[in-house]
C-alpha cells in the first residue's frame, strides 16, 4: 500500500505543478470570472450613465385619466410648459403629449432630452393599452397586459426555476458537464501520457523491479484522480463565486447551484474517470507512441460526447428510449446522467441502475486494465493485436517483453 | 551482507517452440562480481528478467538474497537495465529520491545519499538540473547513481559502460570494485570481455539458452589455455626438443592477443621443459615466456564458433 501511496503522491505532485495544468485548472474559472466582471461593471457603468429614467406625460385625450398600471418612475404634467420645463430642469428625462384626437389618430409625440427611445415607447404603449376603455375592469384589463407569469416547476426533479431565469436553466447542466468532461480528459489524458512516457523513456524497466505493475497502474490512477477532485473543487469554487457575483447582473438571476447536481456529478465523475482513466492505462500500454496512443484514445473518449447529440429529446421527452439506454449504457452514463438531472430528471431506478451497471464495468475495466497493463508495458515497438490483448485479458497474462517469441537477449 | 545473493538452479523457459534458457544453473555469492556472458539473444536478459521476477520460468527455482522476491528483497536490489531512461523533463535529484523512495528509502536520507553519490560522480552541479539538459555520458552516471543509491546487497547491471568515456568507464569501474570491496554482490552482464578479465571473480556463460562456461575467470581461462608458450626473443625456437611447431603471431591475430612467437609442446612436454631448453642452450636471448592462455575474447568467440554448450 505504502509504495501505491508514493506513486499517487508523486503523480499528484509533479501533475499539480505542470504549467498546462496550472493554466488549465486556474485558467478558465478566472476568465469566466473575469467575463462576469467585465459585464457587470459594463452594466453598472450603463446604468449609472443613463439619461434620467423619471418620465413625464401630458394628456390632452383623457384616455389616462385613471392611471390604471401607472409606472413607478411616471409623472403626470397638466400643460406642455410645465412638462418641458421639468425637462429642462432635468428633472424628467423624457415626456410623451398625447394629443387630444388621439383616441382617432393614435398620435403621441415623445421629446426626450438624448437619446433613442425604444424602450420609452413600449412601456408607454403598455400603459396607453391598459388605460384604453374597453369596458374591461382594471384587474382583467392588467391580464390581458400580461397574460403569464412563468413559474416553470420540474415535476421530475422539483426543481423551481422563475421566469427571469428560464434562460439559466440551460446553463448549470452544461456547465457541470463541461466541467466533469474536461476533469476526466485532462486527467485520464494526462495518466496516459506518464504511462507511454515511462514506457518510451524505458523508465518502467526500473520501475517494475520496484513496484508490481499493479501498484503502479493503481498508484496513478488514485493520484491523478485526487488530481482531478482538486480541479473539480477549483472550477466548481469558481462557480460558485459567479453565482454570487451574478446577483449583480439581471440576466443571470436565479442562476444557482443545485446539489443534486453536485453529488450525482462528483459520482459519475469518479466512476467516469476510473473507467477512461482504465482505458487510457490500457492504450498507453500497448500503443507504440505517444501520438498513436493519442489517436486511439480520440476514439475511446468519443462516447462521451454522444449525449450531447440528444440534449433536446431529454428536455422534451427525458424518459424515451434512447434517453434511458444512454443513461444506462456505462460509456454515455456520465454526460447523460448530469444533463438529465439538469434538465429533467432521472426516475431513481434509472439512476441506481445505472450507477450499478458503471461500477461494475468500471471494477472490470480496471481489473482488464491491470492485466493488459503488466502484459504490455515491457513491450516495445510494434503494437500486439486485438486478438492478443483480448488473449492476455482472459488469458495467461504474464508479462511480455519485446524479445518475447522472438530470440531473447 | 548474505553470503548467496542470487541462487538459479535448473531453470528454463520457452517462448513458444523457442528454448530461450535451457537448465540453467549458477549462484552469485555476496562481495564478487559475478559475470554473466553470451552472444546477442542467448537468453541473457531472459536469465536477468526471471532473477528480478518480471518473467517466470517454466521449470526450475531462483533464491535471491536466501528467499523467494518479495517487496522486501526488491528493495534491497539495485538494478541498471540495458534498455535504459529516466523521466526527462524531471530535475535529477528529484527522479533520484522518488526511485529510492520506491525502494523504501526516506526521501530525507535518499536526498542526502543522493548528493553524495552526484558529487562522487563529479555531477554535484547537475542535481537540479532535468535529464533532458545532460549529457548522455552524464545521463548514464545518473542512471548507475540511481542503482545504487539505496545500498542495494544485490546490484544487478546490464552493459554498465556503453556510452561511457574512458573516463567515465574508470569512474563507473571504480564505484563497481568498491561495492564489491563493501560485500555487495554485483551481477554484470557485458560484451567488454576486458572488462570481465580486469574485474570479475567469477563468470557464467551462456550460449544457444544453454550453460557453457562458468567459474572462476582465471580457471576458465586456464582451462583453455594452449599446450604452447609465447616467447620474444633470438633463437632458433624449432630447434628445441620439447617444441613441436612454431607460429609467428602479430598483436591481435589468431587466438591470442599478444604478439609475440608461439611454441607448440610436443606431447608429454611441459611449458617447464621449454625454459629449461631455452636457458641451456647458447645463443638464445629471452625477453618474454609466458604460457599460451587465451584472452576471454578469444574463449568468448571461440565458445560461440564452435556451438560449445553443456548439457
Amino acid at each position: 500500500m505504502s509504495k501505491i501511496w508514493r506513486v499517487a503522491s508523486r503523480e499528484y505532485l509533479s501533475n499539480l505543478r505542470r504549467k498546462s495544468f496550472i493554466f488549465t485548472t486556474f485558467g478558465i474559472p478566472i476568465l469566466m470570472i473575469a467575463l462576469i466582471l467585465v459585464i457587470t461593471t459594463l452594466s453598472i457603468q450603463a446604468e449609472a450613465g443613463d439619461v434620467n429614467d423619471q418620465i413625464g406625460y401630458v394628456d390632452h385625450s383623457g384616455v389616462l385619466s385613471r392611471q390604471i398600471a401607472i409606472p413607478d418612475n411616471y409623472t403626470m404634467f397638466d400643460s406642455e410648459e410645465a412638462a418641458e420645463a421639468a425637462l429642462a430642469a432635468d428633472e424628467i428625462g423624457a415626456y410623451f403629449v398625447v394629443e387630444p384626437d388621439y383616441m382617432a389618430t393614435g398620435s403621441v409625440t415623445l421629446y426626450i432630452a438624448s437619446g433613442g427611445g425604444d424602450a420609452l415607447i413600449e412601456t408607454f404603449n403598455q400603459y396607453l393599452i391598459a388605460n384604453i376603455d374597453t369596458g374591461l375592469n382594471p384587474e382583467i384589463a392588467a391580464r390581458v397586459l400580461d397574460p403569464v407569469v412563468m413559474s416553470l416547476l420540474t415535476l421530475n426533479n422539483g426543481r423551481q426555476i422563475e421566469e427571469n431565469s428560464i434562460g439559466v436553466i440551460f446553463m448549470i447542466p452544461m456547465i457541470f458537464v463541461f466541467v466533469f468532461f474536461m476533469a476526466i480528459q485532462t486527467t485520464s489524458g494526462t495518466l496516459m501520457s506518464s504511462v507511454v512516457e515511462e514506457k518510451s523513456s524505458r523508465v518502467i524497466e526500473i520501475l517494475v523491479t520496484s513496484v508490481t505493475p499493479f501498484q503502479l497502474l493503481a498508484g496513478k490512477i488514485i493520484g491523478l484522480g485526487a488530481l482531478g477532485i482538486t480541479q473539480i473543487s477549483i472550477w466548481v469554487g469558481a462557480t460558485l463565486l459567479v453565482v454570487l457575483l451574478s446577483n449583480a447582473i439581471p440576466q443571470l438571476h436565479g442562476l444557482s447551484v443545485p446539489l443534486d447536481i453536485i453529488f450525482v456529478g462528483i459520482t459519475y465523475f469518479l466512476l467516469g474517470y476510473a473507467l477512461t482513466a482504465s482505458f487510457m492505462a490500457g492504450i498507453g500500454a500497448v500503443a507504440g507512441s505517444e501520438q498513436e496512443s493519442r489517436q486511439i484514445a480520440g476514439l475511446a473518449v468519443f462516447p462521451l460526447v454522444i449525449p450531447f447529440f440528444f440534449i433536446y429529446i431529454f428536455i422534451t421527452d427525458p424518459n424515451a428510449p434512447i434517453a434511458v439506454f444512454l443513461t444506462l449504457f456505462p460509456l454515455t452514463a456520465p454526460v447523460t446522467a448530469i444533463l438529465r438531472v439538469g434538465y429533467s430528471g432521472i426516475p431513481t431506478w434509472q439512476l441506481v441502475a445505472s450507477i450499478l451497471i458503471m461500477t461494475i464495468t468500471t471494477l472490470f475495466a480496471v481489473w482488464a486494465s491491470a492485466r493488459v497493463f503488466r502484459w504490455s508495458i515491457l513491450m516495445y515497438g510494434k503494437r500486439p493485436s486485438l486478438k492478443r490483448i483480448i488473449g492476455a485479458i482472459f488469458g495467461r497474462s504474464e508479462m511480455q517483453t519485446t524479445a518475447t517469441g522472438e530470440r531473447a537477449g | 551482507m548474505t553470503s548467496s545473493a542470487v541462487s538459479v538452479a535448473g531453470i528454463s523457459k520457452s517462448y513458444g517452440s523457442f528454448k530461450a534458457v535451457d537448465n540453467v544453473s549458477f549462484d552469485v555469492q555476496g562481495g564478487e562480481i559475478f559475470a554473466l556472458l553470451g552472444p546477442n539473444g542467448a537468453g541473457k536478459s531472459t536469465i536477468i528478467r526471471m532473477i528480478l521476477d518480471i518473467l517466470k520460468p517454466d521449470s526450475g527455482r531462483i533464491a535471491v538474497l536466501d528467499g523467494t522476491l518479495d517487496d522486501a528483497r526488491k528493495s534491497r536490489i539495485g538494478y541498471l537495465p540495458e534498455e535504459r531512461g529516466l523521466y526527462r523533463n524531471v530535475p535529477v535529484l528529484e527522479i533520484m529520491v522518488y526511485l529510492a523512495s520506491l525502494k523504501g528509502m526516506p526521501a530525507g536520507d535518499a536526498r542526502k545519499r543522493g548528493l553524495e553519490l552526484l558529487e562522487q560522480l563529479e555531477l554535484g552541479d547537475v542535481s537540479k538540473k532535468k535529464v533532458s539538459e545532460l549529457s548522455k555520458g552524464m545521463q548514464q552516471k545518473v542512471q548507475f547513481a540511481v542503482t545504487i543509491l539505496h545500498r542495494p546487497e544485490l546490484v544487478i547491471i546490464d552493459e554498465p559502460f556503453s556510452g561511457l568515456d574512458p573516463i567515465n568507464t574508470l569512474t563507473i569501474k571504480e564505484l563497481i570494485i568498491g561495492l564489491r570491496n563493501q560485500g555487495t554482490a554485483i551481477m554484470m552482464s557485458t560484451h567488454q570481455m576486458y572488462q570481465v578479465e580486469e574485474m570479475a571473480n567469477r563468470l557464467f556463460m551462456i550460449n544457444r539458452g544453454k550453460p557453457a562456461l562458468y567459474g572462476p575467470v582465471q580457471q576458465v581461462r586456464q582451462d583453455y589455455a594452449l599446450p604452447a608458450v609465447i616467447v620474444e626473443g633470438v633463437g632458433d625456437w624449432a630447434a628445441l626438443p620439447a617444441v613441436e611447431r612454431v607460429e609467428q603471431i602479430s598483436d591481435g591475430e589468431g587466438t591470442m592477443a599478444q604478439a609475440g612467437t608461439l611454441l607448440y609442446l610436443r606431447d608429454g612436454a611441459s611449458s617447464d621443459d621449454v625454459l629449461q631448453q631455452i636457458v641451456s642452450q647458447p645463443g638464445h636471448q629471452l625477453r618474454r615466456f609466458e604460457q599460451a592462455i587465451p584472452s576471454l575474447n578469444d574463449i568468448f568467440i571461440r565458445v560461440v564458433e564452435e556451438g560449445v554448450v553443456h548439457e
